[in-house]
């Protein structure tokens, strides 16, 4: 894997409070579309964290991934671009990332935006 | 947009836009899967990001059957193919010539198309096309026959009720469905073949990748042989899977295809091959070779060396 953008959660001196929240709620979002892709029945019991892995722990299917992917470009707009973080992967590579993973490269792109990507009292 | 409904059946669409500005108008370009085991993904993930991340304006979609898009019961013919691709574009609104690129049986269909439609098509990239001039769509129908009989294999179905996995399970009975419940294996030997004479008059740039080990590799020479503006690269060490197998490699080379075709094509960097472990080469296996399959780790892995 490489992309310049890419990153692994957990190895970051410790962050700003806004920073800690930015990746909680981008962590929840996540969390509730991958229930919606994959389906409540098969999910259930399982918790999805930072360290969720979509092939050990979901086993996402690849196309599962594409419309992740693509619910993740309807949210977040062009300001984060899914494009070049994914463009040097392979699909083993992509499905090997962890959740965790994908919310680091969507906090950094949010954070070097300068806007808030959520909105506040959700 | 992940739907969309041409010539009259609903096709899953993912449309990446392009990420970078180039000189010029982006280039379309518009993705075309293997039949069966495949779908949007391989391309999507395989090249699709990437050359939306070097500028293009990306068109990957599930073919008539596969993956997300409908499966209806018949439909499967090469005419109903190229129909789907033409409605597809006229959907979205592509009215420019397109790049296509297609893997498998989608570079088959790609190479149709683009005898069917030369004026909207600005180039075609085939990734191990089948390709004869006689008993294509034979040759075609009995690979499904063969892969049909494979899946149901009793041990197959052994393995798939003691839990597969999820994906493979899942991926494994949506291929089944589509051999068993619909018209692709006669439509698939409905294939017309290449007349010699149309492909001789295609006036445009065609790329054609093949693997060495590919067993369809022999077809390349008749392929290149008969069309005015070819260039044949064959990869060594890959097979029919050189879209997963190369795909570093394929990245660059369609980065030069569309961008740089002028300048020298990309060689495939060293190391790029597969190395065999030498367990292999000495013939005997490691005494956890069998559970290190089931994922457990067990056995040191020669790509984590």
């Amino acid at each position: 894997m490489t992309s310049s953008n890419a990153s692994t959660v957990g190895h970051r001196p410790a962050a700003t409070t806004g920073r800690d929240e930015l990746e909680r709620r981008t962590t929840v979002e996540l969390a509730d579309i991958l229930r919606d892709i994959i389906g409540e029945d098969y999910l259930a019991g399982v918790d999805i964290t930072v360290d969720t892995t979509f092939n050990a722990d979901l086993e996402l299917e690849s196309i599962e991934f594409v419309s992740l992917v693509a619910r993740l470009r309807e949210r977040f707009g062009s300001g984060v671009d899914f494009a070049s973080f994914l463009a040097e992967m392979d699909v083993d590579d992509v499905i090997g990332l962890t959740v965790g993973d994908l919310v680091q490269f969507i906090a950094d792109s949010v954070d070097a935006q300068g806007a808030p990507a959520h909105t506040t009292g959700s | 947009m992940a739907e969309i409904l041409a010539n009259g059946v609903r096709l899953h669409v993912q449309r990446i836009p392009p990420s970078r500005r180039t000189a010029g108008d982006a280039p379309t370009v518009v993705m075309l899967h293997g039949m069966i085991m495949d779908n949007i993904s391989a391309f999507y993930f395989g090249l699709g990001n990437c050359l939306a991340a070097a500028g293009c304006d990306v068109i990957c979609y599930d073919l008539r059957g596969h993956g997300r898009s409908e499966r209806t019961r018949d439909g499967y013919t090469m005419a109903e193919s190229i129909a789907d691709l033409r409605g597809l574009l006229d959907a979205l609104g592509v009215d420019r010539p397109v790049h296509l690129v297609g893997n498998s049986y989608g570079a088959t269909l790609a190479l149709a198309f683009g005898l069917d439609h030369a004026d909207q098509v600005e180039s075609l990239t085939l990734i191990e096309p089948p390709f004869l001039v006689d008993g294509l769509g034979e040759e075609m129908a009995r690979s499904l026959e063969q892969l049909l009989a494979a899946m149901s294999d009793q041990e197959v179905e052994q393995w798939l009720a003691d839990g597969a996995g999820r994906a493979i399970g899942r991926s494994m009975r949506a291929a089944r469905a589509l051999l068993r419940e619909t018209t692709i294996g006669q439509d698939m030997l409905a294939i017309p073949s290449f007349p010699p004479a149309r492909l001789a008059g295609l006036n445009v740039p065609v790329l054609a990748v093949y693997g060495a080990n590919s067993e369809i590799v022999n077809q390349a020479e008749s392929l290149v042989g008969l069309m005015p503006d070819c260039t044949l690269t064959i990869l060594e060490h890959t097979t029919h899977m050189v879209l997963r197998e190369a795909a570093d490699y394929l990245r660059d080379l369609m980065r030069w295809w569309l961008f740089r075709r002028r300048e020298e094509m990309p060689q495939r960097r060293a190391g790029a091959r597969f190395v065999t472990p030498d367990w292999v080469r000495q013939m005997v296996p490691p005494p956890g070779l069998n559970s290190a399959r089931r994922g457990n780790d067990t056995v040191p892995s020669p790509n984590r060396a």
